[in-house]
């Protein structure tokens, strides 16, 4: 094996709309980092090159570019899907790749990036399913207005329909808005079995907190009669909504840190100690774990950081992820993950209700589960003369 | 007439290129697999792609015609390409190149060398285009085969009225109550009734074209 010292990008935003997150996932892939390094032996070494984009979109090319021109081949990095997109081009130009670990939207498979975070039938998928079981048909969508949460309602409001549930509505706010009067107050008035929210944020943790508020005014026991469903809701956003709303919120995960294995304790305690500021563990920060781990075993089993070997090698490579077993299927570049539900509590963990058997194949264009047609829209009665 | 629906998930279509195979459709192979279709190649000869009936032939497939190549048809395959989606392969931005692809039918196009990114929009966009097309075509020819029918509408009132002594309003009331109890056009319905009165003569008009008993049959897409 050749023994070689590659430099790696890092780039997470450590500010911004999404800094919580972002942070938790720069973490989590510096603790990756630091464990290989520790274990040393005879493999290849490593250095993180870490940059920040600090929450501002055209920062993220620009420092991909220089990351690149550096002679970098390979870069963990991003957390929205605008960011992902807008860097890929540069990825392409210098045939480098792109870690992407994050939870996403799917319907993107490019051959320059492998993604580590779920793709859609990781999340909502499962989440449509343990709804529909256990909760109840009639959902009322409320989402940040941008592609996660338009086409997620899209995939909910295709799965309730083939249940024979429905959509009550779904209504849209800016990217950081924090009045929800109005979208609270309909949702009293319309008594959905359950609130579907891709809200995002700082929008988000601030509806969790005045819905429970106004249910608590109506005497609504709001987690146990309109419970709140999100895709991958994590640890570090339920210490952002506060110890007075909390418990009680459904998401859908491939990892929750309460997962109680001794490889996940041992990657829980492991972080605590490495950031004792936080912010707490999440299911992107394990991904970006589970990347950089996945980058260093295709490194080491290529012997070289070349990216069409780095390619070929990571289809063998398997990582005993705080998780489960994780590895990259190399028709779809994507990730075999474990889907969870989980129900978060007072003490800002959640408990995991239901687990899949075994690692879900990726697919990120849905191609096994969407039905063939798109949902029709409500049709159109006309008088015949 | 119900809004046709829009098909977003592709897994079992067979897509048929008709390019020659290399780096240029390397992507547009691997992503079409990635979307659940299978894969096949148009054999190409002296560059001239020829498409034999098999290939084309069943409702799950789309044609990706290369617009460099002189894409040749045998006879019978000219007619199943009339009930094909076509993708045309863009690399020479030419008019001849690009009205060569329209010929065939072309509802949406990508450009040579094949970006995987863009595979999923142009097979959306062609596949249901080309439906929407087909679905019009066919409704035209429904409207110009009632178009024809009219006389019989018209023949139709005139003996309303002279039967029952009432004027045309009621006339054409009475034949649309009619015809729509027995879930027939009125056009339809007018040609019935004026064929089974006594002595009436064999139509001078042939109707081509699909019936609308036909026609429901086929719905439902």
């Amino acid at each position: 094996m050749t023994i070689g010292r590659y430099r790696i990008g890092v780039m997470f935003s450590d500010s911004g709309p999404y800094g919580t997150v972002s942070r938790s996932m720069r973490n989590g892939a510096l603790l990756s980092f630091a464990e290989i390094a520790r274990q040393g032996g005879n493999g290849p070494a490593f250095e993180p090159v870490v940059v920040d984009p600090a929450g501002a979109p055209g920062r993220y090319p620009e420092l991909a570019a220089e990351l690149l021109g550096q002679g970098i081949r390979h870069v963990v990095g991003c957390y929205t899907s605008s960011s992902r997109k807008d860097v890929i081009p540069q990825f392409e130009k210098h045939d480098a790749l792109l870690w992407y670990p994050s939870h996403y939207e799917g319907f993107e498979s490019a051959p320059n990036v492998i993604y580590t975070g779920a793709a859609p039938n990781h999340h909502i998928i499962p989440l449509i399913r343990y709804l529909l079981a256990n909760v109840g048909k009639r959902a009322y969508c409320v989402g940040s207005n941008y592609i996660w949460a338009w086409e997620n309602n899209r995939i909910l409001r295709e799965g309730l329909a083939a249940a024979g549930g429905s959509v009550i509505a779904e209504r849209y706010l800016a990217v950081g808005e924090t009045d929800h009067s109005k979208v609270i107050a309909a949702i009293l008035e319309a008594k959905p079995d359950f609130v579907f929210n891709t809200l995002i944020g700082t929008s988000a943790y601030t509806f969790f907190r005045d819905f429970r508020a106004a249910c608590a005014a109506y005497g609504i026991d709001q987690a146990r009669e309109i419970p709140i469903a999100s895709c991958s809701l994590s640890e570090p956003e339920l210490a952002e909504i506060g110890p007075a709303a909390m418990d009680g919120h459904l998401s859908s995960s491939v990892y929750f840190a309460s997962i109680p294995t001794a490889t996940n304790r041992h990657f829980v305690e492991a972080y605590g100690a490495m950031f004792p500021q936080g912010p707490n563990v999440s299911a992107d920060a394990e991904a970006s774990y589970v990347a950089v781990k996945l980058l260093a075993a295709a490194i080491a089993a290529a012997g070289s950081d070349d990216v069409e070997r780095v390619r070929a090698a990571v289809a063998d490579a398997r990582v005993a992820a705080p998780q489960g077993e994780v590895w990259i299927d190399p028709t779809t570049n994507h990730a075999f993950l474990t889907p969870r539900i989980g129900r978060s509590s007072a003490q800002g963990q959640f408990d995991v209700v239901y687990a899949a058997r075994q690692p879900a194949e990726p697919d990120p264009y849905l191609v096994q589960t969407a039905p063939r047609y798109a949902a029709a829209s409500r049709p159109k009665l006309k008088v015949v003369r | 007439m119900t809004e046709l629906r829009i098909i977003q998930n592709f897994i079992g279509y067979r897509a048929l290129i008709a390019a020659e195979e290399g780096a240029a459709v390397a992507q547009l192979e691997a992503t079409l697999t990635k979307l659940g279709l299978s894969v096949a190649y148009a054999e190409v000869e002296a560059g001239a792609a020829r498409l034999d009936e098999a290939a084309l032939s069943g409702e799950q497939a789309v044609l990706f015609a290369d617009a460099d190549l002189n894409v040749t048809l045998e006879s019978a395959a000219q007619e199943l390409l009339a009930q094909l989606p076509v993708i045309g392969l863009i690399g020479v931005e030419a008019p001849s190149r690009l009205k060569a692809i329209m010929r065939l039918g072309a509802t949406a196009t990508l450009r040579k060398p094949v970006y995987g990114g863009s595979v999923y929009s142009a097979l959306f966009v062609g596949v249901n285009a080309f439906r929407q097309r087909r679905a019009l075509s066919v409704e035209i020819a429904e409207h110009e085969r009632r178009r024809h029918g009219r006389r019989y509408l018209i023949k139709a009132i005139l003996h309303v009225m002279e039967a029952a002594g009432c004027d045309e309003d009621a006339a054409y009331d009475r034949l649309r109550r009619e015809s729509m109890r027995q879930r027939l056009s009125i056009e339809d319905y007018c040609e019935r009734f004026m064929r089974a009165l006594p002595g009436a003569h064999e139509p001078s008009i042939r109707f081509q074209g699909t019936t609308n008993a036909e026609k429901s049959q086929q719905g439902g897409k």
